[in-house]
């Protein structure tokens, strides 16, 4: 692994230093942003017309966005859905023209700095970021009916506008936090701050992130329901301040941190951002996990280097996300990364604590890189290349072995600590690996290759005494936890 | 006795013509009640092939099948209220026919679907012309009540100062976008989609520079 240009240890004038670079790498302002544009800019007069018929077609929409903040200032329909004809998506409805999706564009007439942060953030390019991976999965294993129900539910989709005007239904409706808008915009703003309300607060609760964040392939919300910082969350709601205009961590709420608090809240001096990705210095949802870099680009898009891949220069090309080429502006380094999610546990806990803790987090997701990540996928690999699997995905069952092993599994067990829940990182993590790697993936690999199956076993997993020795001991019984023979025992 | 002087110019010839008129214009009349009639039902004015894929969607529409079992066909919406009137609507209808005849073939599913959006732009504004007159031949505004809640109220409060083609367009034919919303690009793009020709032929079939391909009408 790399370490960081400047790690700051050991020096208090080179650890300030390297927070002034921190604040100015991570942001530009401290609090959330106010929105600058002048009020004359918003209340359209023919808005009014729509709110007096929609509070009797669509009440219950037009009553959420009476209680909102929008309201409160004089902000109606016609400011966010009103459209120029020449739209692709823009339809007359009811002598107006209007468009049915207010994409990250119009919100950032007037939300200009959470609309920048946002646009080139790892939510926005979350289409980008399956494409590749698509095909294997939704296609092979499900089909398209998924693809628009499931995958691009919080992915988001490319909604597609009909020749007729209206939307292609497989793309919408869609609220996917990646989608990508008829206007060209990528993400939805509603995805956290669901209309016709657009709350702070829905936002700031967990559960708008863990509409997505569930599940296999991201267990965040049973994780942090099981941690410290959710029994402190669901038992002090109240005092959490949701609501609040400024809401900074230690100073406008001290009962415990939402997943917005430390992924991109602000907290102390470290300032809130819309790029929710910014802090993470690991990969967890990688067969074998890896630091990652930073690289901000020129034009303020991004993209995550593994920390084993070299590291471009700044002012070099590099390759983006979406496949095409990139001037890098700077790369942060996962230390950097990790200083800056740090300063958010400084609020609550000691310098100590914080790094202690950071400490038994790393050491988990290294035991699972040694000790069933990597030698799983050396055997998959060589399993591939002597012929023995069919390159395709998920047509050989120990394919789904492999997959649920890092993915489902393995991914728990990691997320699960990063998140401090001792439950998933073993019971519903790592137990699940390690009963997976010895009881089903080997012997599926054995009857896969046969009589190059003790070779390649001894090669990644008995010759690796550290982590599989115990192997070695087939007599060492235990009977307290019911193995081993009669004679074990008492008589 | 008092005996009326009869005009000289009051024959027994003059009176037999002015009857003869009476009667013949009375007749003509009937016939053109009958014509009309007869001309704005939706037998006639499918016997155009073309319009019978303009009444396709028509037929899945509630304006064919309502639960009340009221049915409009063609006249009741297209074709105005009072003899005279209907009549000039069928006589300025006659450039479709004379477009039928002489005009690209719209008994081609790819014409009639490429011409259809300029079809329903002029339908529109006909009905606007007339505030929607023939919607209201069964529909009054003060009796909507509708299924839905507030319905009546909408149509009592927010309906104000409008025509009902002011926001119910789409009711009955296939959907197309508003007059300045239309994009014909996008429109050809999914003709061309929908009946699986090369994208640019759309543009050629309306110049007229290619024949459209040979699509046997799927008619219900």
């Amino acid at each position: 692994m790399k370490t960081g240009s400047v790690t700051g240890k050991g020096s208090t004038d080179l650890l300030n230093l390297f927070l002034a670079i921190c604040l100015l790498m991570f942001s530009t302002q401290l609090h959330a942003a106010q929105v600058e544009v002048d009020p004359s800019n918003w209340g359209l007069e023919a808005g009014k017309e729509c709110v007096k018929c929609h509070s009797k077609t669509s009440a219950g929409l037009a009553e959420q966005w009476r209680q909102s903040k929008h309201a409160e200032i004089g902000m109606n329909c016609l400011d966010c859905h009103q459209a120029d004809a020449s739209d692709v998506d823009a339809i007359q409805h009811e002598g107006f023209t209007i468009a049915t999706i207010v994409s990250p564009k119009d919100c950032g007439r007037c939300h200009v700095v959470e609309a920048e942060q946002n646009s080139t953030s790892v939510h926005a390019n979350a289409v980008s970021l399956i494409t590749n991976r698509m095909p294997a999965m939704a296609n092979n294993l499900a089909g398209q009916a998924i693809i628009d129900a499931g995958c691009a539910q919080c992915h988001g989709s490319e909604v597609k506008v009909k020749g007729d005007g209206s939307l292609d239904t497989a793309t919408w409706p869609n609220s996917g936090i990646g989608r990508i808008n008829p206007d060209g915009s990528k993400g939805s703003c509603s995805s956290c701050h669901g209309r016709h309300a657009f709350s702070k607060a829905q936002a700031r609760d967990p559960s708008s992130c863990m509409r997505c964040h569930s599940g296999p392939d991201s267990p965040d919300r049973a994780i942090y329901e099981a941690s410290k910082h959710g029994m402190a969350y669901f038992a002090h709601k109240d005092k959490m301040n949701l609501d609040a205009d400024s809401w900074v961590a230690g100073k406008d709420y001290v009962s415990a941190p939402t997943c917005v608090t430390c992924h991109m809240g602000a907290a102390g001096k470290l300032p809130s951002n819309h790029d929710v990705g910014m802090r993470n210095a690991w990969n967890l949802n990688t067969p074998v996990s890896e630091q990652q870099y930073l690289v901000i680009f020129e034009d303020g898009d991004k993209a995550e280097i593994p920390a084993s891949q070299p590291v471009p220069d700044s002012g070099t090309e590099y390759t983006k996300i979406d496949g095409t080429q990139g001037t890098v502006k700077v790369v942060v380094t996962p230390d950097r990364r990790r200083q800056a999610m740090r300063m958010v546990c400084l609020e609550c806990h000691g310098k100590n604590f914080a790094t202690s803790f950071m400490d038994q987090f790393d050491s988990v997701v290294e035991l699972y890189n040694e000790k069933f990540g990597k030698p799983a996928q050396s055997i998959m690999i060589d399993l591939y290349d002597k012929g023995l699997l069919t390159p395709a995905p998920f047509d050989e069952p120990v394919e789904f072995t492999y997959w649920e092993l890092w993915h489902d599994e393995g991914a728990r067990a990691r997320h699960g600590a990063a998140m401090a829940s001792p439950n998933h990182t073993w019971w519903e993590g790592l137990y699940l690996v390690s009963r997976n790697f010895y009881a089903k993936f080997l012997p599926q690999v054995r009857a896969v290759a046969g009589d190059e199956a003790d070779a390649l076993i001894s090669r990644y997993v008995t010759d690796v005494k550290e982590h599989h020795g115990w192997l070695d001991n087939p007599q060492k019984g235990s009977p307290i936890l019911g193995y081993g023979t009669r004679k074990t025992g008492d008589d | 006795m008092i005996k009326f002087a009869v005009p000289a110019i009051i024959t027994r010839r003059v009176v037999t013509a002015l009857v003869v008129a009476f009667g013949s214009g009375v007749v003509f009349m009937l016939m053109l009640i009958e014509f009309d009639h007869l001309t704005s039902t939706e037998e006639f004015c499918t016997t155009c092939h073309s319009m019978e894929l303009t009444a396709s969607p028509y037929r899945e529409s509630s304006h064919f099948m309502p639960t009340s079992g009221v049915r409009a066909t063609c006249g009741d919406c297209h074709v105005s209220e009072g003899v005279l009137s209907a009549t000039l609507d069928h006589i300025m209808g006659t450039k479709d026919l004379f477009k039928q005849l002489f005009g690209p073939d719209y008994d081609n599913p790819v014409v009639s679907s490429l011409h259809l959006p300029d079809a329903a732009f002029s339908a529109r504004q006909w009905f606007r012309d007339r505030d929607s007159a023939t919607c209201s031949r069964c529909h009054v505004r003060e009796a909507i009540a509708g299924s839905r809640a507030d319905t009546a109220k909408i149509h009592l409060e927010d309906a104000e100062g409008k025509s009902c083609i002011d926001c119910h367009i789409n009711l009955v034919h296939r959907k197309v976008p508003g007059k300045e919303t239309f994009k014909r690009d996008a429109w050809n793009r999914m003709i061309e989609e929908e009946f699986g020709l090369e994208p640019g032929m759309a543009d050629k079939i309306l110049k007229g520079e290619v024949e459209p391909p040979e699509i046997t009408a799927e008619v219900n």
